[in-house]
């Protein structure tokens, strides 16, 4: 299965949202093209039976957002549904989403390839950092796909999935992450959000070498890239979203978003407590070096681009 | 089965407890939950993984964040014994709130409970507990965006008494 769909030959940039970005949109909003949301933290979810909803919105940055939505594309990125839990779907939170998109319009929505909610417990991930990783396997698959179908059922829009920072790797896998995400693509048409930094924590704590891994991953798959910074902690490299982008990172996207066919989006993830850090400046500085990241892809991979 | 493979991972990377349990004797892992012998073996790998320490503290970091951010004179207070108290909390709730004012409220409540049976802790806690749950309960309060009562929550009514 294939989903339908007109690639640029040039990607967009986009950031992710969080309260720092209308400011850095009033000062350099011809650098955004998309923004990317995070509906978790567009409400208040205070559990079945609350009255008044168990979903509470944010309004005011809703109505900000839907505002902006007239001139810049908005993207969902999630991270409550915990899809490879085998525990059933969340579907109040996929009804919230549903709402949101009809408001936001997404033009695609993704979700993370890890876990954060059990039967009996939760793991904080505090919107970057801790996910459990996943086991590749048959029966995990099964439970992705189960409720991937449902949720495009929903949204009515495409569906990408994200590889994973991890600390300690699962031993003795039927799969490998990069043949999941590929048997995600090939099978239920669900593309792969790639993040490279992701990939370069994980290197940094001892993982696989980011080239090599890069180069088992399902090229036509791929249809957004993340571009991100993080900090050591206790000895360990984090995905914290709490830097600029790092050299190493921008080598990866330089060498390989060329190669990615279906490549639409080039996202900036950061954490708007460290925003005082990186500093507006650095942020369009950011925004200017993946424009011409933007234009490098468009002028290096071939014209017929979109499989 | 895999749900048990989830939580048992899960649980072992909130308690630094149960790994050195489990390290020490890997038969806890299938007297507590239903494995296989795959799944066991599995966590096991994960367990003696030189960077397992990284899970656990990650876990407790993201764990402390939304009581750092709402509740700074409150952990202050607790200086030494904030760790034991952090500990026995998590204990008694083993799933984060993923409403940070909610999750902040439910700790001033646990902290309030623990001084009402008698446990000693810091001059300054029980007035820090009083000024950050007022600040957090209208908070929580605030973030009542469909319908607004401010007699509709526990926490509040709470805070009312």
């Amino acid at each position: 299965m294939r989903i339908p769909q007109d690639v640029p030959a040039r990607p967009a940039v986009g950031i992710l949202n969080n309260p720092a970005v209308p400011g850095i949109m009033e000062a350099a909003g011809s650098l955004i093209e998309y923004v990317e949301v995070i509906p978790d933290r567009l409400w208040f979810d205070f559990g079945s039976g609350e009255r008044g909803g168990r979903f509470q919105k944010a309004h005011g940055t809703i109505a900000t957002l839907r505002e902006q939505s007239g001139a810049q594309t908005m993207v969902g990125h999630g991270i409550g549904l915990s899809l490879p839990s085998a525990m059933p779907l969340d579907q109040e939170m996929v009804a919230e989403i549903a709402s949101l998109n009809d408001e936001l319009h997404f033009a695609w929505y993704s979700e993370h390839l890890s876990m954060f909610l059990m039967p009996d417990r939760s793991v904080p991930n505090a919107q970057a950092g801790l996910g459990l990783p996943v086991v590749y396997d048959a029966e995990t698959f099964a439970i992705v796909r189960r409720k991937l179908g449902r949720l495009r059922s929903a949204l009515g829009c495409p569906l990408l999935m994200e590889n994973p920072t991890i600390f300690t790797p699962v031993p003795d896998m039927d799969m490998t992450e990069q043949e999941f995400l590929s048997r995600l693509w090939v099978e239920e048409g669900v593309g792969t959000l790639l993040d490279l930094h992701n990939t370069y924590a994980n290197w940094r704590n001892g993982g696989p070498e980011p080239r090599e891994y890069f180069r088992q991953i399902n090229a036509n798959a791929v249809m957004e890239i993340h571009l991100a910074g993080g900090d050591e902690l206790d000895g360990y490299y984090t995905d914290s979203h709490s830097r600029l982008t790092p050299p190493e990172v921008w080598d990866y996207a330089y060498e390989f978003g060329p190669q990615f066919p279906n490549l639409r989006g080039i996202t900036f993830e950061f954490h708007e407590s460290y925003f005082p850090r990186i500093g507006l400046d650095g942020v369009v500085a950011e925004l200017e070096a993946m424009h011409a990241l933007a234009l490098h892809v468009e002028a290096t991979r071939a014209p017929e681009h979109a499989l | 089965m895999l749900s048990e493979f989830q939580q048992a991972f899960a649980d072992l990377v909130s308690s630094p407890n149960l790994c050195r349990e489990v390290r020490e004797r890997p038969n806890v892992l299938r007297e507590r939950y239903r494995l296989d012998d795959r799944e066991a073996r599995r966590l096991l790998g994960i367990v003696t993984h030189p960077r397992m320490a990284a899970n656990c503290t990650l876990y407790r970091a993201n764990r402390l964040a939304p009581l750092a951010l709402n509740l700074p004179n409150l952990l202050r207070a607790l200086g030494p014994d904030l760790r034991h108290v952090l500990d026995a909390f998590w204990q008694e709730h083993p799933r984060t709130d993923v409403h940070f004012y909610v999750e902040s409220y439910r700790f001033c409540e646990f902290v309030r409970t623990e001084l009402e049976r008698g446990r000693r802790l810091g001059p300054d806690v029980a007035r820090a507990l009083e000024r950050d749950a007022m600040t957090v309960a209208d908070r929580l309060e605030a973030s009542h965006t469909e319908i607004y009562s401010p007699l509709r929550t526990p926490f509040t009514r709470a805070v009312d008494q």
